[in-house]
């Protein structure tokens, strides 16, 4: 508290005089700070007259190094949380690091899922994503390209430069899932070697005395968080925040029934709905929502009074052509409950006491559609 | 210049620290570090720069002492502003220097201008001191100006 008091009161003359000056030095550019390593030599000629003759000397030299002045800052890169599904894979937040050091550096990128909630959105965080992970973005477009934007620090950001970073993972499949915080912390690290993650600067102990020589690590970056709690000023560290939602709870799903009579037991070529005729009812779900699919949809049906389900006849696929076909290549499902066996990802059965006929069809994505077939004979 | 020459410098300071002549100039650079008095006030003493970062003030000083036994006449400081510094004031208790926005011309920094503009502290590349008297015999003195890292 005493040096960050006096530091302060240190600055407030500084700026007193400096404005007298008309210079305005918190507003340089990093890169228009003299770099770190640089040294720095004074050195005075002087010239004199003994008896008349002229002499000259010099002054010793006196040199010192310009430390390193870590500043950087983490911003949120994008308005409000990242919309997304349940079950989606490679969900990403975007963040922005910009680098204010007078001197290149790199920094290290730890992602971070938080239980509590900010207040930054108007949901309560309550799921985490799988698989968190944090990547620069490599070839700048703004996106989380698997497989391309894989460096998982930044490497060599040279004052004033920014970089793109995402917080990327997989969404459950978790229902009631809303909200989902997280945070970019960065580090700073040293830079220097390319393509090398430098280790973690440590601010250089003020009281350490004849390092006038070397490059001390001077801690300069503001509290990058405010009045929240996960970062304070002059830390060499910085955090943001950002976050996933799952905004679609509910999708547009519609289901048509349909009956088409497949035989009558006479051969007739157009057969009618006469005792002993076989009866197919068609059951078509469709989900009018584009971007998000319907997962673990059930249909139901009771099959109708004086008929009697044939068994072994419900079948899970494709729709068919409208009134010619129900199922195109549809699954065989067989009629128990018991669905260990099942390896197709549909699975149905009969309760020969509800009389119902019970279709787990599974997922319906987005703007898709899914027919489930059974057949009853007419009594 | 400097740069290449100042390890080379630094060793003979370091080595031989009574160089030729009757004048001896040591250069300094001090760093201002706040300190609290007993009585709470503040005040600001000066350190040795071993910590120094752009924006930071620092004061570049001169001490000097005739070692020899005849008065020197007519003392000229030259004192080029090195780079990566900005110049701003005389230090406290220092004689004001003449400044030079080009290392010819030397007078007060409102008498400079560069360009169609006033001159400022910014655009200081030299200061100079001139002795007004001979320095004596054993006699001593401090020179000294402020400025801040860019």
């Amino acid at each position: 508290m005493f040096v960050k008091k006096s530091v302060a009161m240190l600055l407030a003359g500084v700026a007193a005089n400096v404005s007298g000056a008309g210079i305005a030095l918190a507003q340089t550019a990093a890169s228009a700070q003299t770099a770190a390593g640089t040294r720095i030599d004074n050195v005075a000629s002087v010239t004199y007259t003994v008896n008349g003759t002229s002499q000259t000397t010099q002054s010793t030299t006196a040199s010192f190094v310009v430390d390193r002045k870590v500043n950087f800052t983490v911003v949120t890169a994008q308005t409000g949380p990242t919309q997304v599904n349940l079950g989606e894979q490679n969900v990403f937040t975007t963040f922005r690091v910009t680098n204010l050091t007078n001197g290149t550096q790199d920094f290290l990128l730890d992602p971070d899922q938080l239980n509590l909630s900010l207040g930054l959105f108007p949901g309560s965080d309550n799921f985490d994503v799988t698989g968190l992970r944090a990547y620069v973005d490599s070839n700048n477009n703004g996106r989380y390209d698997p497989g391309v934007d894989t460096m998982t620090y930044i490497d060599e950001l040279a004052p004033d430069a920014s970089a793109t970073v995402f917080v990327v993972g997989n969404v459950p499949d978790q229902a009631g899932a809303q909200y989902a915080y997280n945070s970019l912390h960065v580090i700073a690290a040293a830079g220097g070697q390319s393509g090398t993650q430098g280790a973690r600067l440590v601010s250089t102990d003020l009281n350490l005395d004849g390092a006038d020589g070397t490059v001390d690590i001077v801690f300069a970056d503001d509290d990058s968080d405010g009045a929240l709690l996960g970062d304070i000023a002059r830390n060499g560290e910085g955090r943001a925040y950002s976050g996933w939602h799952v905004a679609v709870n509910n999708v547009a799903l519609s289901v048509a029934k349909s009956a088409r009579v497949i035989s009558d037991g006479l051969g007739s070529p157009n057969p009618k709905a006469i005792p002993g005729a076989i009866v197919e009812y068609c059951l078509l779900v469709r989900n009018a929502t584009l971007t998000t699919a319907a997962n673990g949809v059930a249909l139901r049906d009771a099959i109708p009074a004086r008929t009697t389900y044939v068994p072994g006849s419900i079948s899970i696929g494709t729709p068919g052509a409208l009134g010619v076909t129900c199922v195109v290549n549809g699954s065989t499902e067989d009629d128990d409950a018991d669905d260990a066996g099942e390896t197709d990802g549909v699975t149905a059965s009969f309760d020969g006491v509800t009389k119902a006929v019970t279709a787990n069809v599974g997922t319906v994505s987005g703007g898709g559609s899914v027919a489930a077939a059974f057949r009853v004979k007419i009594d | 210049m400097f740069r290449s020459l100042g390890p080379l410098l630094l060793t003979l300071a370091a080595a031989t620290p009574a160089l030729a002549g009757p004048l001896q100039v040591t250069s300094r650079v001090l760093a201002q570090v706040p300190q609290r008095a007993a009585d709470g006030t503040m005040t600001v003493a000066m350190r040795p720069a071993a910590r120094a970062v752009p924006g930071d003030r620092v004061v570049f000083e001169l001490t000097f002492r005739n070692t020899g036994t005849q008065p020197l006449a007519g003392v000229v400081f030259d004192n080029p502003v090195p780079a990566g510094v900005a110049y701003r004031a005389p230090a406290p208790g220092s004689a004001a220097p003449e400044v030079s926005v080009d290392g010819r011309r030397f007078a007060t920094i409102d008498a400079l201008r560069v360009g169609d503009r006033p001159a400022r502290a910014d655009d200081v590349t030299h200061v100079r001191w001139r002795l007004a008297r001979p320095l004596a015999a054993g006699a001593q003195g401090r020179l000294a100006f402020l400025a801040v890292l860019k």
